[in-house]
């Protein structure tokens, strides 16, 4: 009997350690193989955080979204996170999406003007009326990928 | 008609002249790290999406960040970071409003390094608070380079830190900031 308890309080114990081992451990959203909560075009999306900052970033903050637009143009001045930036009906709003460097071959393949799909994780909306320098907006995506 | 060719070929010259010592430099793609080290743990984080301008003309810089762009080795880390330290949905931006003191001593048409003060108002989670520091302006090929680091206290800044993981997050936490401008117009 004694030893059946000690064998269960160990499993338990071991479990325990197991569950805190692995939550401590777990990895980053995996964008490629998890389903987008949302679909949209690049002019909803920034419509959205464009009427209504604090209420998008409550609604799709966080979430995988797939987002389709004209290509505007590659901004590759940052070797860490390549981006791309796709067109919205605002002249100084964009969808910035940022990917990991592994797949500037696949940005580097992209025509300007060309129709793309991309999903990523969105981050909100970055630049400020408040600092005139910074008025012009960027709905921000990380981790993104292409899917068309 | 002579008036509007003498005027013209004053603006031609004017044009040819202006080298790209004035205006607006900017990014949308810099870098900010922030490092905490305590003992116990270090803990580092990077955003590479920091939108910035400054003008050549007064000095005026600005940054704004997403603090949710702030990327952490472990999710784990990053999701209370966002979650419970930050309140990121609440208070998404990082802003800082200042000045680089010395622009007048930036020769920003002419390759070279140089140094001036920074001073502005850093905002994090509705919190403004004076920020000092020295930042290393690079000058080549008509790019610019910035870096500058500070030290502050996530305290100072409202962000709530429970006991129980306090002694694994400094109360000094390091920026640096590295970004590359180019010139706007």
């Amino acid at each position: 009997m004694r030893k059946i308890t000690i064998l269960s309080i160990s499993f338990i114990v071991l479990g325990i350690l197991l569950f805190v081992y692995r939550m401590f451990n777990k990895p980053h959203t995996d964008v490629l193989n998890t389903k987008a909560n949302v679909e949209m075009t690049a002019i909803e999306l920034f419509t959205y955080f464009d009427t209504n900052e604090d209420s998008a970033t409550i609604k799709y903050s966080d979430q995988i979204i797939v987002v389709s637009g004209v290509l505007h143009s590659k901004d590759l001045s940052n070797e860490l996170e390549p981006q791309i930036l796709i067109k919205t009906n605002e002249d100084d709003g964009f969808i910035r999406c940022g990917f990991k460097p592994e797949y500037l071959n696949n940005i580097n393949s992209l025509k300007e003007s060309s129709t793309i799909k991309v999903k990523g994780i969105c981050k909100g909306l970055n630049g400020d009326d408040d600092l005139e320098l910074l008025s012009d907006k960027d709905v921000v995506l990380s981790s993104s990928i292409l899917i068309e | 008609m002579k008036k509007t060719i003498i005027y013209s070929l004053l603006f031609t010259i004017a044009t040819a002249f202006t080298t790209h010592s004035g205006g607006i430099y900017k990014t949308n793609t810099g870098n900010i790290n922030f490092y905490s080290h305590t003992p116990v743990e270090d803990i580092t984080a990077d955003n590479h999406k920091v939108k910035t301008a400054f003008s050549a003309e007064n000095g005026k810089i600005q940054f704004s960040c997403l603090i949710k762009d702030f990327e952490f080795k472990k999710a784990l880390m990053q999701e209370h970071f966002n979650e419970n330290y930050m309140e990121s949905t609440t208070y998404p931006k990082a802003t800082f409003d200042g000045t680089i003191s010395s622009i007048s001593t930036i020769d920003l048409g002419k390759d070279g390094t140089y140094t001036s003060p920074v001073v502005g108002k850093l905002t994090i989670k509705d919190v403004t608070k004076d920020v000092t520091t020295l930042g290393t302006f690079t000058v080549k090929n008509g790019l610019v380079n910035a870096k500058a680091t500070f030290n502050l206290n996530p305290y100072d800044y409202n962000v709530s830190i429970p006991k129980m993981v306090a002694p694994k997050i400094s109360d000094s936490i390091k920026i640096s900031i590295d970004i590359d401008y180019t010139h706007q117009h």
